[in-house]
């Protein structure tokens, strides 16, 4: 099969291709098990196959992908065909940068595979958590296991080959429960990445049991609690909601082809211009960001991207100056063209795509924040006068540029002169990204940095839904409006 | 088209019996093609043939199941994946309940909603029908995006309990066009629905497209202040609010797991304002309907609200096996949810600029990421998008930047509701998630409500 796509790698360059890649998919499989108040809903397995062919014609794209691997000619043609018509209407022609030609392999980090574990185990897993969720206040329980297992070859007319093996685990418990006034609540759990794995050894029983406990507790904190007030706080975002506050307004936001407006037509643009980049400040001397696509136990480590660029450690914010963005071959020499001068050295190694039958595009590999100097959780509770500390996603909706933002929580604890006070229901903070960044007061120590993990980040034409990772702390933003 | 997959299907139907296996199964073939624009030029152009087999494998109360990418050829390949859903299953943990497994009385192929045309449209045509679109509306700072999505996409049900399939052919088109200025970033979109080739109507996109680029070129632009306005939201901003009352309104699992806004003691009674008439209509071919859902059940129009009054909770057959509920036909990909018209004759922006009006009114025809902030309240969050407007008691206009919304469902098609267009069009959307789904609402090309509060107002584009 190696041989039979090479041949045909070759016989489009003939044809007059600048570039021809291919991802061939021999087997991709996932496994996921949902038990919802004690009924195993969902026990399903998944498994495909195929390629996924990129041709550059003219500086345009052509791609087609099928599960059908026997007529490769005609997979391969039909992509140098689709690259023909794109040829046609062509602004800023694609060239790719400067890359080396890498025979290489990754395999991600894992002791167990979860494909090894029979199944009987993990149900077992899951009607334990489900039994530990089962308690007074509760008319919901949810536990969820997700296993990814995909094997990945990838060929370019620059003479690449790698290999790459990847598994991934996502496991979950959530509960929920209905207030006097009739309205749903939860509090849920996902785990920190912890060790430098993330094979089914990652999935802590004793851990998870003692978060069941918890949840449920706060649960019921919050089923009994007032109504988060609409005023103006401090608010302390624990990593549970950090992640998705750094992935929406800071990942999203540094996206070299939304900054370029290739996804203007659906996922929306960016607020930041290419003069932002040395100049722009993002946020305060606190906020220091970067794309680490080398976190051993995150999703967002892949080895290398899927332009075949290895995985690199790159700056986005440097003490609140914006460096750099999420970009792969194309988006940089573009932006460097069009800016007439050179922002970006080079792809940071970020071009993937979700499934063989998907183009890559830029995604996020792991999008983190530095541990700051500010202490404990502890310690920054005691240094706010009047605040509020929230966890937990519940919604999320973000203006088209990442200009603002609007984020409902799973749970808030008022704090008063340094203590924590109430638990408070319905808690949302909503503010402008930059303003925000800016109003960043306090960021914790290595003591409250997590990794956590997203499994389900959309975007694209046709859509694509990605894995990737965000290691933040605990961070403190003033004057925030917050309320229902 | 289908009698090649029913074949096959018989003999897996065959195989699964032989080995002592119960199970259903669930093929879908897609030929997808999405033609992309960015930055005034073809940023992608792919096309994928998929086919998916998800086969579901039971034992009395005990469900698993197998999905696989495959190919209509690889019968032993799918041999395999039938042994492997009954070889899951018997690790599955028994429901509470027992899931219904459907007996087809007969075979049943739909094939109305399929043009064979629009499914093969050629690459050739759908850029001409883009450069006729836009044609003179780019320049050095307007550039050119969206995307012409086109393809076939074949459903069909078998199981091992009887002998008949459930076949569902359709084709359809997605155009999305967005006209955005390079610097100033602001963005105007148009948009059409095709079930067959004859729907498409690139003329019809200049016109709205011409119309808007000349408010944006031409008109003020500003941060408008907080407070309350008179809204009228286009279709897309219909379609998407709409949507999310399918999701967490009258969904009737979801209602039981305490994601809902209803509840059943409010079936029967006015809940939302009168002018608001809603059905899920399958005789509406620009839908992509099913007139049969998945356990075999005809499907008739089924009222949801009839001016205002909540009539019914839909039912998914799973949720109505859990629930103990009675099915509604409603075991589909998607329904074919129909806002009835009003009976102002406002159909067009054009008409809407010069309609007189005694107070200002914010256009939003498009609710950006829209997400749930309360489902037991209907509450919900997105902001304004693509081409808003600010029609001034005046007679003047204003280019708005870009507002949040944070409202209840129950607030916005409350008596709220001011006036609905007489007129309607048929919104597709259809997600690109996973397999291919066309999907489309018919929808009022407007409808103005009273009195809803702005939370947040951008200071620019």
């Amino acid at each position: 099969m190696q041989q039979k796509i090479k041949e045909q790698i070759d016989r489009i360059r003939s044809q007059g291709a600048v570039y021809v890649d291919s991802r061939w998919y021999p087997n991709e499989e996932t496994h996921n098990l949902t038990m919802w108040n004690g009924n195993l809903k969902n026990a399903s397995a998944t498994r495909e196959s195929g390629i996924g062919v990129r041709v550059l014609f003219k500086g345009a794209w052509g791609f087609s992908a099928s599960s059908d691997i026997n007529n490769l000619p005609g997979l391969f043609e039909k992509a140098l065909d689709n690259a023909r018509t794109a040829a046609e209407r062509v602004t800023f022609p694609v060239r790719l940068a400067e890359k080396d030609a890498i025979q290489g392999s990754f395999s991600s980090p894992n002791r167990i595979d979860p494909f090894t574990i029979p199944f009987d185990q993990k149900v077992g897993f899951l009607k334990k958590m489900d039994d530990l969720l089962n308690q007074p206040g509760v008319s919901q329980r949810v536990a969820d296991l997700t296993f990814i297992r995909k094997q990945i070859l990838f060929y370019d007319s620059e003479g690449s080959e790698i290999e790459k093996n990847i598994i991934e685990v996502f496991p979950s418990i959530g509960v929920m429960g209905v207030d006097a006034d009739g309205q749903t609540h939860r509090r849920s759990f996902s785990p920190a990445r912890l060790g430098d794995t993330r094979g089914w050894e990652t999935i802590d029983e004793d851990l998870f049991t003692t978060e069941a406990e918890r949840i449920v507790r706060e649960l019921n904190q919050v089923l009994t609690a007032d109504s988060c007030p609409k005023e103006e706080r401090s608010v302390i975002l624990l990593p549970g909601i950090m992640f998705l506050q750094t992935h929406e307004t800071i990942g999203h936001a540094l996206e070299l082809d939304r900054i370029l407006g290739y996804e203007l037509a659906y996922a929306g643009g960016s607020f930041v211009t290419l003069e932002d980049f040395g100049t722009l400040r993002y946020g305060s001397e606190k906020l220091t960001a970067r794309a680490n696509a080398t976190v051993p136990n995150s999703p967002g480590s892949f080895g290398y991207d899927d332009d075949g660029v290895p995985a690199q450690d790159n700056l986005l914010i440097d003490k609140g100056i914006l460096v750099g963005a999420i970009t792969g071959r194309q988006m940089v020499e573009e932006a460097n063209a069009t800016a007439r001068k050179q922002i970006f050295q080079g792809s940071s190694g970020a071009n993937r795509a979700t499934s063989f039958y998907r183009v890559p595009i830029e995604r996020m590999t792991n999008i983190n924040i530095d541990p700051g100097t500010d202490g404990t959780l502890e310690d920054i509770i005691k240094d706010t006068e009047k605040g509020i500390v929230l966890d937990g996603d519940k919604s999320w909706s973000i203006g088209s540029n990442r200009e603002q933002f609007h984020f409902a929580t799973e749970i808030g604890w008022l704090v008063e002169d340094g203590e924590i006070t109430d638990v408070v229901k319905n808690a949302t903070y909503q503010g402008e990204t930059l303003k925000f960044y800016n109003a960043l007061s306090a960021v914790g120590d290595e003591s409250t940095w997590e990794v956590q993990y997203v499994d389900n980040c959309g975007k694209g034409q046709p859509n694509q839904v990605m894995q990737l990772g965000h290691g933040v702390p605990v961070c403190r933003f003033d004057n925030v409006r917050i309320g229902e | 088209m289908t009698e090649k997959i029913i074949s096959v299907l018989t003999k897996l139907r065959q195989f699964a019996i032989e080995n002592g296996i119960t199970a259903t199964f669930f093929y879908h073939e897609e030929d997808s093609a999405l033609m992309r624009f960015a930055n005034s030029a073809i940023s992608l152009n792919t096309n994928e043939h998929l086919v998916r087999l998800d086969i579901t494998a039971y034992e009395g109360c005990q469900r698993a199941s197998y999905e696989m990418i495959t190919n209509l050829d690889a019968i032993e390949d799918m041999q395999q994946g039938v042994l492997q859903a009954g070889e899951i299953v018997k690790h599955a943990q028994p429901l509470n309940y027992t899931p219904t497994i459907p007996v087809y009385q007969e075979t049943f192929i739909e094939e109305d909603a399929y043009d064979p045309n629009l499914a093969g449209i050629s690459n050739d045509e759908k850029l001409a029908y883009f450069n006729q679109a836009v044609a003179g509306l780019e320049s050095d700072q307007v550039k050119l995006g969206g995307i012409f999505s086109s393809g076939r996409n074949i459903l069909v049900v078998m199981n091992t309990q009887s002998e008949h399939a459930l076949a569902h052919v359709t084709s359809d088109a997605q155009i999305t066009i967005v006209l955005s200025h390079k610097t100033l970033k602001w963005e105007l979109i148009a948009e059409q629905s095709a079930q067959k080739k004859d729907d498409l109507d690139p003329e019809k996109i200049h016109q709205e497209l011409s119309f808007l680029l000349h408010h944006y070129q031409s008109d003020q632009a500003e941060q408008i202040p907080l407070g309350k306005y008179d809204i009228v939201f286009g279709p897309a901003a219909i379609a998407e609010l709409v949507s999310t009352m399918n999701w967490i309104g009258f969904n009737g699992g979801m209602m039981k797991r305490g994601y809902s806004f209803l509840s059943e003691d409010q079936l029967g009674k006015r809940v939302l304002g009168s002018p608001f008439t809603l059905v899920d209509d399958p005789t509406q071919v620009e839908t992509f309907p099913f007139s049969q859902d998945l356990m075999g059940i005809k499907r008739e129009p089924f009222t949801l609200f009839d001016q205002g009054v909540f009539k019914a909770f839909t039912w998914y057959q799973d949720d109505a096996d859990e629930f103990g509920a009675e099915p509604t036909g409603h075991t589909v990909m998607h329904k074919s949810l129909v806002v009835s018209a009003g009976e102002t004759p406002v159909n067009t922006l054009e008409e809407l600029v010069k309609a007189p009006r005694e107070k200002d009114i914010l256009y939003i025809p498009y609710i950006h990421y829209m997400n749930f902030v309360n489902p037991s309240k209907g509450l919900v969050t997105g902001s304004s998008r693509f081409g808003a407007l600010l029609l001034k008691a005046d007679g003047s206009v204003v280019v708005p930047y870009n507002v949040r919304l944070t409202q209840s469902l129950l607030d916005i098609f409350s008596e709220k509701i001011a006036w609905i267009s007489d007129g309607q069009v048929a919104y597709n959307t259809s997600m690109s998630y996973g397999a291919r789904n066309p999907t489309a609402l018919i929808v009022p090309n407007f409808v103005c409500v009273k009195d809803l509060e702005i939370s947040h107002a951008n200071s620019s584009y």
